[in-house]
């Protein structure tokens, strides 16, 4: 049933990508100005500090029809705001263990901090990622956890 | 009335900043055609081992937006004149042939030249931009009616500047010095032996090799790197002072080579190991990944390129007295830093002392022009040469 | 619903041929009643700004979606247009359809066509949830408090009082002058230390603008950035001061190097502050010195290199070697740390005075030899490998500079970083003279072991960083940016739902939040001076309690409905 589910996919995956607006979004423009070619099944949500990505966000994106999360970042110790991607790091570490717990899987969470001048691994990480997220069964959509529940209401 | 700042980098940025916050309008004058100077161009800095392309280029960018500051790239300095207690200067500006304010980066001009002659300004500046290399240029004319914004202009004209300053801050910063006095180091002899900026840039993350550590000559992955200290500094033949900033650059470049490659053996050879300001010593003691950095002291008296290939470092090990021969597959030469010239037009008695640094008491400046330092040096003299400068006015 | 109109920038058909714009564009007039989309050449160029100036205002646009490229550069002339059209940055979002789409995609026109409609359905649905951070600004008071009155203290003190700032100069001794009342010349000019402060500590005396308060400490801060609250206590009691910024240039103590190469022990072996004092006494008796460097430093106890402990070897070797008929000195060191052109050159003229130096490693320190006195210093000469065994009658340990005992309670007080040495931090290289709470400045020793020289250097460049504030008549909490342009906005606090569990005031890098006392029950307040926006508080938020207005959970949640359809 798994097999069949997974031969079945036509579609890439999609992916929901938080990038800081300084090194994780410099880098991503930088791809734009290389024109390297990437998988266009990924929708960046720009964030100011990878700090401002809450767990929480992470599951409704992988609740609502997303097959993974990236989330990118500044290099450990080159965060602006005080190594406030530090304590980030740890969070979604933690988020990992949650998704691993709960069956989903902590690998459709990827954490990449890296340097504004990173273009071609900006290319790299979205391609490696695509690849790896299509060899994965789809995930079920579920009403699983929602801080703002009112908004499952909201469809 | 407006004060010049003679230096785009990070120095000159930082003391226009600094003066423009305090109510002083300022120009701001760079050589070239970007802002931030020589640490733009470093792929990363010490102690925090990160770019410096994020905090530099938000100064660099207060300083565009600040109605105080006005910036004039890709401008000399021609002339000075002391007018009564303000100085008359000529400014010799030769702005781009593509207009950077225009150019919105669609690189159809960069398709369309045969020569190879546009490229991206520079890759780790932010305003992207194209630019023209005059070299190689032919001006056969086939990208300016591409340019969707008329943005090329192959007949651009140079324009020359009057204005009239309070005072002159120098921030002039550094270049590479001539190696060839220095024969036994052997530089220019062999692609393998480059100098610490050479260095950066073939390893820098958005340069050619995007990051990867191969050798200049086959492009093989080297097994052992060489580091030579005070090459070019410190030396009475050359350059008799300390370049201060080599001992951490050196132990930074050698901490990313192993970060990246951790089978490569990296050796210091060193005469004082000079990692003296916040957390330095620290940094110098890091692990890294791999067999640990070997710091030999020892100053190499010969450095030749062996016919085999690879590059033969001869030396004494001082600590345990024994002269040894040595065999490399890349050299790196650190030292021979000068102050980048500060035109000393019109300033006498000479602005410049004799190793070219600029005399404070002669006139205002700071950064590496003043003194050898690294970012935090420069930064602290560009705010209290920029409290200086407007302290003896007491307008 | 506000009127939205969306602005998709062709790029000078740059985006012809992957991304069908008009196709996008119906879809978006067809799906939503309230909004207006252009189609422009170009969202950068002049003329182009000009136009969407006017058609905002036609349309009476409230909010505008902005598809354009990530060259954030060019873009002043469009931010003028919507500032005169009345459109405030909550009323803005952008999707980059370019470098984000275009570009990358330029393989796959359908894919990239969809993408594109997708990233302008979720900025659109953004920025129906986009909402404004209340700003919050004060006067800025141009007073400015100056902590330590040694050489960076004073240099400080003197450089603002000279721009017309009134200066409170608070001091712990009963004289100014710090570490340079103590030493006997400084380097590199061999200057009696107190020529140097001479003109200051005279400024000091005669200028009304320089209020100077001997015996007198620190006990309370309250405030931010342009109004600071400062209590202090002197020998006549409290006094409340008000200043806009604040320069702390407290200085640092000296390592006492007991255990160390028979210290307390021998009577000869002194420290580099006794000898100073003993120059100030006069001559010395005895004739032949050895200077040991790294004397409690560079250690694992104390893994730093102090800065001035080798030029400060330099200065009084060489005095030896001029003032003492007969003087021999010799420096046993590790490294002679002398970088730059002025200290590598004042390390060249000891060596032609005759200075002698012997270099020995870490785990083999040089030894004391004698019984009742210092009679001789026995080294593994490292640069030879021979032992040597040297007669001499004094030794003089280069000791490191050490924190402040008073660093820890003044990092409390105002609520700053110490490094892992215990001397205060900076928050970035290229500002060195910053710290994590605008309007707080450091300098001198207190920020890192520096010589006198350099210090005032630091006092001058605090003074012009706090000139920068003071010269504001008003400070926003919105201004205070760690980015060009404005801040993000600021975390802020739902106050109904907040359980004061404390998570946000744990987690923020600049201490900017805290729990406050209301009806009974905790509720955490955000200091909006001191926000940056970083969004650390958001995340650890149990409830969505805390939010940044600007970038709030139901944008987000919009943002993620809107993705894939």
């Amino acid at each position: 049933m798994e097999e069949e589910k997974r031969k079945n996919r036509t579609e890439l995956p999609k992916i929901l990508v938080f990038a800081c607006r300084w090194c994780g979004g410099i880098g991503a423009g930088r791809a734009g100005w290389k024109r390297l070619e990437i998988p266009a099944s990924f929708r960046i949500i720009p964030v100011e500090c990878a700090a401002l990505v809450e767990p929480d966000a992470v599951f409704r994106a992988l609740s609502s029809g997303m097959d993974g999360v990236a989330v990118l970042g500044c290099h450990v110790g080159g965060c602006r705001y005080n190594e406030a991607n530090h304590a980030a790091l740890k969070r979604l570490d933690l988020v990992k263990v949650l998704l691993d717990t709960t069956g989903i899987g902590g690998e459709r969470l990827l954490l990449a901090f890296g340097t504004a001048h990173e273009d071609h691994q900006f290319a790299g990480i979205i391609r490696r990622f695509t690849d790896f997220l299509g060899k994965q069964p789809p995930l079920e959509p579920w009403t699983g956890f929602a801080k703002n529940a009112d908004l499952r209401s909201e469809g | 009335m407006a004060v010049l700042v003679v230096g785009g980098g990070v120095a000159g940025i930082l003391a226009a900043l600094d003066l423009a916050r305090a109510g002083q309008p300022v120009t701001l004058a760079e050589r070239f055609q970007h802002l931030g100077g020589q640490v733009a161009r470093l792929d990363k800095i010490y102690p925090t081992d990160h770019c410096a392309f994020c905090p530099l280029w938000t100064d660099i960018r207060n300083c565009l937006d600040h109605p105080r500051i006005t910036v004039l790239s890709s401008a000399t300095i021609r002339e000075m004149k002391k007018e009564g207690d303000r100085w008359a200067v000529r400014i010799l500006r030769e702005p781009p042939v593509i207009e950077e304010r225009l150019c919105i980066f669609c690189g159809r001009c960069e398709k369309a030249c045969g020569e190879g002659a546009v490229h991206p300004l520079l890759d780790q500046a932010y305003a992207p931009v194209y630019c023209i290399d005059a070299e190689k240029c032919t001006r056969c004319g086939r990208c300016e009616p591409l340019c969707p914004t008329k943005a090329i202009d192959l007949n651009r004209k140079t324009v020359e500047d009057r204005v009239v300053v309070r005072e002159v801050l120098w921030a002039t910063g550094f270049e590479n010095g001539d190696l060839k006095p220095l024969p036994e180091f052997g530089y220019g002899t062999h692609p393998d032996i480059l100098t610490a900026l050479e260095f950066e840039e073939w390893t820098a993350e958005s340069g050619a090799n995007r990051g990867r550590i191969v050798r200049r000559s086959d492009f093989r992955v080297p097994s052992r790197i060489a580091f030579i200290q005070c090459a070019g500094a410190r030396d009475s033949r050359m350059y008799p002072y300390c370049s201060s900033v080599c001992c951490m650059h050196a132990l930074k470049q050698a901490e990313w080579v192993k970060r990246r490659i951790p089978d490569i053996d990296c050796t210091i050879f060193y005469t004082d190991l000079r990692a003296v300001g916040r957390d330095y010593f620290k940094y110098s003691m890091k692990d890294v990944p791999g067999d640990p950095i070997r710091l030999v002291r020892g100053r190499p008296g010969l450095v030749f390129a062996l016919p085999g290939g690879g590059i033969a470092v001869k030396y004494e090990d001082t600590f345990k007295q024994e002269r040894r021969i040595e065999r490399f597959d890349l050299v790196i030469l650190n030292g021979n830093l000068k102050p980048a010239p500060a035109p000393e037009t019109g300033m006498g008695p000479s602005l410049l002392d004799g190793e070219g640094f600029v005399d404070t008491a002669v006139g205002f400046g700071c950064g590496f022009a003043v003194e050898p330092g690294d970012i935090m040096d420069a930064a602290v003299q560009a705010a209290s040469a920029s409290m200086r400068m407007i302290g003896r006015d007491k307008n | 619903m506000a009127k939205t109109v969306v602005l998709l920038c062709r790029c000078f058909g740059e985006l012809d041929g992957i991304i069908a714009l008009d196709g996008i564009a119906d879809r978006l007039r067809a799906e939503r009643e309230d909004t207006s989309v252009y189609l422009l050449n170009s969202l950068c160029m002049e003329e182009d700004a000009h136009r969407i100036g006017a058609l905002l205002k036609q349309e009476g646009a409230r909010a505008v979606c902005a598809g354009l490229c990530a060259a954030g550069s060019k873009r002043e002339a469009l931010w003028e247009s919507l500032r005169n059209a009345g459109i405030e940055r909550s009323g803005l979002f952008t999707a980059d359809l370019r470098e984000g789409c275009a570009w990358i995609h330029q393989g796959n026109p359908p894919g990239a066509t969809e993408k594109a409609k997708d990233l302008l359905f979720m900025a659109l649905a953004a920025l129906d949830e986009k909402k404004a951070s209340a700003d919050v600004s004060a006067d800025v008071h141009p007073e400015c408090l100056v902590l330590g009155a040694g050489p960076a203290g004073l240099a400080a003190a003197v450089s603002l009082a000279g721009q017309g700032i009134p200066v409170h100069l608070v001091e712990r001794a009963a004289q100014p002058g710090g570490m340079l009342n103590l030493i006997s010349r400084t380097y590199p000019g061999d200057d009696h230390a107190k020529t140097r402060i001479e003109p200051l500590l005279r400024e000091v005396e005669t200028n009304n603008m320089i209020a100077f308060y001997p015996r007198s400490k620190v006990v309370s801060v309250r405030g931010f950035a342009g109004d600071f609250k400062i209590g202090i206590q002197g020998p006549d009691g409290t006094l409340r001061l008000r200043a806009g910024a604040v320069i702390i240039a407290t200085g640092a103590g000296v390592l006492l190097p007991r255990g160390l190469y028979r210290y307390g022990e021998l009577k000869q072996v002194i420290t580099q502050m006794e000898l100073e004092r003993q120059w100030i006494r006069g001559v010395p008796d005895d004739k032949r010195f050895a200077f040991i460097q790294c004397a409690g430093a560079r250690s694992p106890e104390r893994a730093y290199c102090s800065t001035i402990c080798c030029p400060s070897s330099l200065k009084n070797a060489m005095r030896v070697m001029e003032e003492i008929p007969g003087g021999e000195a010799t420096i046993f060191h590790r490294d002679i740390m002398t970088p730059g052109n002025l200290l590598e050159a004042y390390y060249r003229k000891s060596m032609e005075k005759g200075v002698r130096f012997i270099r020995f490693h870490e785990e083999d320190p040089p030894e004391i030899l004698g019984g009742d006195r210092v009679e001789a210093i026995r080294v593994r000469d490292a640069a030879r490998g021979k032992e040597q065994v040297l007669a001499l009658e004094k030794v003089v340990l280069s000791t490191p500079l050490v924190p402040n005992m008073d660093n820890r309670s003044l990092r409390e007080l105002f609520q700053l970083e110490l490094d892992s040495h215990g001397f205060f931090s900076e928050t970035y290289p290229l500002h060195p003279l910053e710290t994590r709470v605008d309007g707080i400045f450091i300098a001198g020793s207190a920020r890192w072991p520096v010589s006198s020289d350099k210090a005032m250097e630091q006092g001058e460049g605090a003074a012009m960083k706090a000139l920068g504030m003071l010269k504001r008549d008003r400070v926003s909490a919105l201004s205070l940016s760690r980015t060009p342009g404005e801040k993000p906005g600021h975390g802020t606090v739902e106050e109904r739902t907040c359980t004061g569990c404390g998570n946000c005031v744990s987690v923020c890098p600049f201490l900017a939040c805290s729990l406050q006392e209301r009806d009974g029950r905790f509720v955490s307040r955000v200091n909006k001076m001191r926000c940056k926006a970083c969004g650390s508080c958001v995340s650890v938020c149990p409830n969505g309690t805390m939010q940044i207005p600007e970038h709030n959970y139901r944008m987000v949640g919009a943002m993620i409905r809107r993705a894939f359809p």
